[in-house]
């Protein structure tokens, strides 16, 4: 295994910036996740790593060797792509060997190691069949079986749960996490479903037209997203982000709403506040972070219930405030119903503020 | 209530008629399209097996009185005028075709995989150039070709037949394969170059199994078509000895008019190569079609 490290890479199609300067550092054993929406040039980045496609600038290298220009074969990784990319014509051991054959190993050593990959992916029994007599889950894990066999450097993920349902997904999750438990290998996953970066990663690396929002921890992320972009892709449902203006009431520092209602801040967030650049201020909070009320509480926003979605578990509310959908979970027992009148309370500990221009996250110092 | 469920059978039973009807009239085509295309080559055989005399009757015999394969043994014996001359031309188209189809597999191999590929200046332009070939009549090029062959010294020589029939049939091979290459996922390539194949090894080892019916299918097309050609055979060739089938079966006898069991013994011996490509390998051939036409 070795660590991955990407220094001020860009790849440009064109006057088009896919990837922007993107610099950050996979530990060896860790495993990292891009994640952002579609086109915002995580895939081009993990084929930048694969060689797939030339870098414009920057360097990438892999455990102590700089890689620019190796070709994909001798860059030491294994791939795993969304549509798993399973060589029709061979059968699932030859699949497997294939990437042995290439680095011409003797041949009983290529049979130990496939049987071994086989067994520990659980599909001995599959060996002799096609890829398309194969379910999606179980072309899946010879996609899998194909990276490990040959023990590379670095894992790359492409997507690679994508493609199944619902069900075999959230298996298949907890599958790749234990492999990467149990080999202890260096992986970068690209996904767009944030729940599967979260869920999966060490670190998770957000990004969005090109650029890297964020590198950390996913619990790190989802505490202290750095500006509006990741506050709202990672989470579900998506914090609400609510426009206020701030300004200064009897001494104390109050948001308020174009609606009329303002909401006094504790004194951390009001220091925050005091030290941004303009009046504009968002407001961001989760949905599990908000108070649902049937009555009049003080400090508690006025609002109407929306849309109310039982889910068994919870329901989740919505309603709006100052043109902004509010997402509000509550147990099943709270008694609301659309068109209610309801009171929202803010958790003024783990609220998320941002500055209205440059949507990045207010510090308090 | 009984009314309604009533209308509804009928509508439905009108509907069944209505599909049956157009399914019978399908049918009723479709033998007529196999008795326009099959006749001929049914009357072709029958009359490769009649003596001189029976096939010049009227009216005419349906059915040979005496069945011969004289005209087989004439054609196909090496010590007779006739057979020499047919037995060489047989062996002058095989050679023509046979070279025509390799070579024309060799380049439009990697000319579809450079087109479906590869992304170069000129790529739009290029790939309609060469089909652009093929929206004139082949007998526009007969007088320039013949001129162009004059200049290189390739007329009377086999070599200006290869190359006719390659610019006819290079064309829809290229663009066939391409179909082709472009439905194979690029990520096979990809996987196989980080597998530890170079480019070159992830085309051969990865890309060309899967194109092998597109490359059958080119093969047989090119085949086919230097096999069945006439006019530039007619145009470029005189000497006797480098005539293909379809010239030389035309000219040998229109010197025997009256031969009609021969030609015809020679015209099926002629179409047996192409009869059999394409039973062997016709799966791949309309899989080849319709892959190349329908985007997936």
């Amino acid at each position: 295994m070795a660590h991955v490290v990407l220094k001020d890479l860009v790849k440009t199609y064109g006057s088009f910036k896919a990837v922007n300067d993107v610099s950050l550092t996979v530990n060896d054993g860790e495993f990292v996740a891009l994640v952002g929406p579609s086109g915002c040039g995580k895939t081009t980045t993990l084929n930048l790593v694969a060689g797939l496609i030339p870098i414009t600038s920057g360097d990438i290298v892999i455990g102590e060797r700089v890689v620019n220009d190796l070709d994909p074969k001798d860059r030491d990784i294994a791939m795993v792509f969304q549509n798993y990319a399973l060589y029709p014509q061979k059968s699932v051991y030859k699949n497997l060997a294939f990437p042995l054959q290439m680095r011409k190993l003797p041949r009983d050593e290529i049979d130990k190691k496939v049987k071994e990959a086989a067994r520990v992916l659980d599909m001995t029994h599959l060996l002799e069949r096609k890829p398309r007599e194969l379910s999606g889950g179980q072309q899946q894990r010879v996609a899998l079986g194909r990276a490990l066999v040959r023990d590379p450097a670095v894992f790359l993920m492409d997507e690679p749960l994508s493609n199944l349902d619902a069900k075999l997904r959230v298996q298949m999750r907890s599958e790749i996490k234990r492999f990467h438990q149990d080999l202890k290998a260096t992986i970068i996953y690209v996904t767009h479903d944030q729940l599967e970066a979260v869920t999966m990663a060490d670190r998770m690396a957000v990004m969005n037209g090109g650029y890297l929002q964020q590198y950390d921890s996913p619990a790190q992320v989802f505490a202290h997203p750095v500006n509006m972009f990741v506050a709202s892709f990672i989470g579900s449902p998506a914090m609400s982000l609510i426009p206020l203006e701030a300004s200064t009431a009897n001494g104390n520092t109050v948001l308020t709403s174009a609606e009329g209602w303002s909401l006094e801040l504790s004194q951390l967030n009001a220091r925050k506040v005091q030290r941004a650049k303009t009046k504009k201020v968002v407001l961001g909070a989760r949905h599990s972070t908000i108070k649902l009320h049937n009555s009049a509480v003080a400090g508690a926003i006025p609002a109407k219930a929306f849309t109310v979605e039982p889910t068994g578990d919870v329901t989740f509310v919505q309603a709006f405030l100052s043109g902004a959908i509010v997402n509000i979970s509550v147990s099943p027992n709270i008694a609301v119903a659309p068109d209610e009148q309801i009171w929202l309370e803010f958790d003024q500990e783990r609220m998320h503020l941002f500055d209205g221009e440059t949507e990045m996250a207010l510090k308090a110092n | 209530m009984s009314t309604i469920a009533e209308t509804a059978s009928r509508g439905q039973t009108r509907r069944r008629m209505r599909v049956d009807g157009w399914r019978w009239a399908g049918r009723i085509f479709l033998v007529f399209m196999l008795l326009y295309t099959a006749l001929p080559m049914i009357w072709m055989l029958i009359t490769s097996i009649k003596s001189g005399f029976a096939a010049m009757q009227f009216p005419p015999q349906w059915w040979p009185d005496q069945p011969t394969l004289a005209s087989y043994q004439k054609l196909l014996d090496p010590q007779n005028s006739v057979g020499q001359d047919f037995l060489r031309f047989f062996w002058n188209s095989l050679f023509v075709s046979t070279v025509t189809t390799i070579l024309s597999v060799i380049v439009a191999v990697p000319a579809a995989y450079a087109f479906s590929r590869f992304s170069f200046p000129g790529r739009n332009f290029l790939f309609f150039a060469v089909l652009l070939r093929n929206m004139f009549p082949a007998v526009i090029f007969l007088v320039p070709l013949f001129i162009l062959m004059r200049v290189l010294g390739l007329v009377n020589t086999h070599g200006s037949l290869i190359l006719t029939y390659l610019t006819f049939g290079l064309p829809l091979a290229i663009w066939l394969l391409k179909g082709f290459y472009d439905n194979i996922p690029v990520q096979l390539e990809q996987a196989a170059r980080i597998d530890g194949a170079t480019r070159f090894q992830a085309f051969i080892l990865i890309v060309m199994p899967l194109s092998t019916p597109g490359i059958i299918a080119t093969a047989i097309y090119s085949f086919i078509g230097a096999w069945n050609e006439y006019i530039y055979a007619y145009t470029f060739l005189s000497k006797n000895e480098q005539l293909t089938l379809p010239v030389g079966i035309q000219r040998f006898f229109s010197e025997n008019t009256t031969d009609f069991p021969g030609l015809m013994a020679a015209s099926f011996m002629m179409s047996v190569p192409v009869v059999v490509l394409f039973l062997v390998l016709q799966r791949y051939f309309v899989r080849a079609l319709t892959e190349g036409a329908v985007k997936h």
